[in-house]
């Protein structure tokens, strides 16, 4: 291939020209739901997902995908597969009204995170935890504990130990280094330049 | 980054008519209200198809738009320079990932994706096709391609679809740096040698009529068009948008000294509308559909990218892993 791009120049010459094999399901991996705690105190908030091979590489690509630029504190990610989720409701109803309450259950509980979507067009938040056998029990206990007049949409349970959360010697990944500004819009001032540029013209 | 003049498929009106009327009149009320579209909610056929088609355009034009500006990584001038610029083209394949991911949540899986991008199936905006000679060329795609994507962005960002929307506002913001660096970039030219006013004035020259194409022809008036306007899928004419960049932009470009190749472009004082020469559109069908100076290359570094990429993705792939729909 000719290109004016030299990095194009030096690609190897693979296969055949405008035609790749098709891809097989899962080429692409599976998909990991990501949560970002934009600053400390504040709740944790779903952002999106990322495709990864597994939990810890999708860590890794969260915090590349999600925060490169709006820099947070904490960031944690699950499998999508590992989400409990109430039906969505549209609004004249709270969501906890399709959980059906049901006995405590016998056996190891466990923590499940529980989460609230407040209003259509935004995110699900963390609201808490609570501690239960299954995800049917969790949002049963969600249901008696953050059950309020407010209407909630749509309700998300995860099991906390399914859940890859960021190490506390991790969170220096979000210090950005003062001299590395070139990534914000307010360090690229040419007002002065295109002044200096005008006043010449004259 | 994307371009705008979205094609969306023709489709037989009665494909509405067969909906489920209560449902039908459920979802569009949701949209008049101004609510947002989930995507566990029920939504017509149409809507879907014509959603997952922009977006996936969206996403491609993100993927390839790297390409063009990339040119110009191993010889910018400077270290800042090119440190900027990589952290520019880093945000736009970042940004083909948040908008594949939106895409996916409407059923279209990222694998069929990619392969229909290859294949040649799916397009992306038509301003990739063409090459950067100079530097220069790389500074008018920073400013000014930016900008006009920017005018489409902001416009969609306010559409039905609550994951495009989502996806929309992160990168609307953080596709601010981009703008202020390509600015920042022409005004430089602008104000240094002679050698370097004529490098941006003859990008210029080259730019313009892909960058008028950029929107896309006039919309017909259409009940198609209608109604991905009342679904808010479409959120503006391509005529609409393409003035609003140029209210925005012309005066910035003439207040630098220099001059724009279309003898008859001016503000008509009484409209408040711009008039042009009408753009070639023959040369845009010409391009779209695969005849372009780019076209084969931008597909083939994509291919090749993804044969490369192949072992690394079998050896990491997990027994265990099984696909499901993402949730929002």
């Amino acid at each position: 291939m000719k290109s004016l791009d030299p990095r194009v120049n030096r690609l190897p010459v693979i296969g055949q020209p405008g035609q790749i094999l098709p891809k097989a399901p899962l080429d692409q991996f599976g998909t990991f739901e990501v949560f970002v705690q934009p600053k400390e105190g504040k709740p944790f908030q779903h952002e999106g997902i990322v495709h990864a091979p597994n939990l810890e590489m999708a860590f890794v690509l969260a915090k590349e995908a999600f925060t490169r630029r709006f820099t947070c504190v904490s960031l944690y990610v699950t499998d999508t597969r590992n989400v409990y989720v109430s039906p969505m409701t549209d609004g004249t109803v709270n969501a906890y009204e399709f959980v059906n309450e049901i006995p405590t259950q016998s056996g190891d509980k466990t923590s499940y995170e529980i989460y609230h979507l407040l209003k259509r067009g935004k995110q699900h938040q963390h609201v808490g935890t609570v501690q239960a056998v299954t995800p049917q029990e969790a949002m049963s206990e969600a249901r008696k504990i953050f059950k309020n007049d407010k209407v909630v949409y749509n309700i998300w349970a995860i099991r906390t130990s399914d859940i890859r959360f960021t190490n506390p010697e991790e969170k220096e990944l979000w210090l950005t280094l003062p001299e590395k500004k070139f990534r914000d819009a307010s360090d690229y001032k040419g007002g002065d330049k295109l002044k200096e540029f005008l006043e010449k013209a004259k | 980054m994307y371009g705008g003049g979205n094609t969306f498929e023709g489709i037989k009106t009665d494909s509405v008519a067969l909906e489920d009327p209560i449902k039908l009149a459920e979802f569009e009320a949701r949209i008049a209200r101004g609510e947002k579209i989930e995507p566990t909610d029920w939504m017509p056929a149409l809507y879907r198809k014509q959603l997952i088609r922009m977006i996936e355009q969206h996403a491609h034009s993100e993927i390839i738009g790297a390409l063009p500006e990339g040119t110009w990584i191993t010889r910018a001038p400077g270290f800042k320079r090119k440190l900027s610029l990589m952290a520019k083209v880093q945000d736009e394949v970042g940004h083909g990932q948040l908008l594949y991911s939106a895409a996916e949540t409407l059923g279209k899986s990222r694998e069929e994706m990619i392969q229909d991008l290859i294949s040649g199936k799916s397009k992306y905006s038509n301003i990739f096709n063409y090459p950067a000679f100079t530097w220069a060329d790389s500074c008018f795609i920073s400013w000014l391609v930016d900008a006009g994507a920017i005018v489409n962005q902001l416009a969609n960002a306010k559409g039905s679809y609550g994951p495009y929307c989502r996806a929309l506002d992160r990168i609307c913001a953080e596709e601010s740096f981009h703008l202020k660096y390509g600015h920042h970039c022409v005004i430089y030219l602008a104000a240094g040698t002679q050698k370097q006013r004529d490098m941006f004035q003859e990008a210029l020259n080259r730019w313009w009529p892909p960058m008028m194409h950029f929107f896309g022809p006039s919309d017909k008036i259409s009940v198609h068009t209608e109604v991905l306007m009342k679904w808010k899928v479409k959120m503006g004419s391509n005529d609409d948008m393409r003035n609003q960049f140029l209210d925005m932009y012309v005066p910035k470009i003439w207040e630098l000294g220099f001059t724009i190749p279309d003898p008859n472009l001016k503000k008509n004082t009484e409209t408040g509308r711009w008039e042009y020469t009408e753009p070639d559109w023959e040369e845009f069908k010409r391009v779209i559909n695969g005849d372009g100076p780019c076209n084969k290359e931008r597909l083939e570094v994509r291919r090749i990218a993804e044969e490369r990429g192949r072992w690394v993705r079998e050896a990491l792939k997990s027994a265990k892993s099984k696909y499901v729909t993402p949730l929002a």
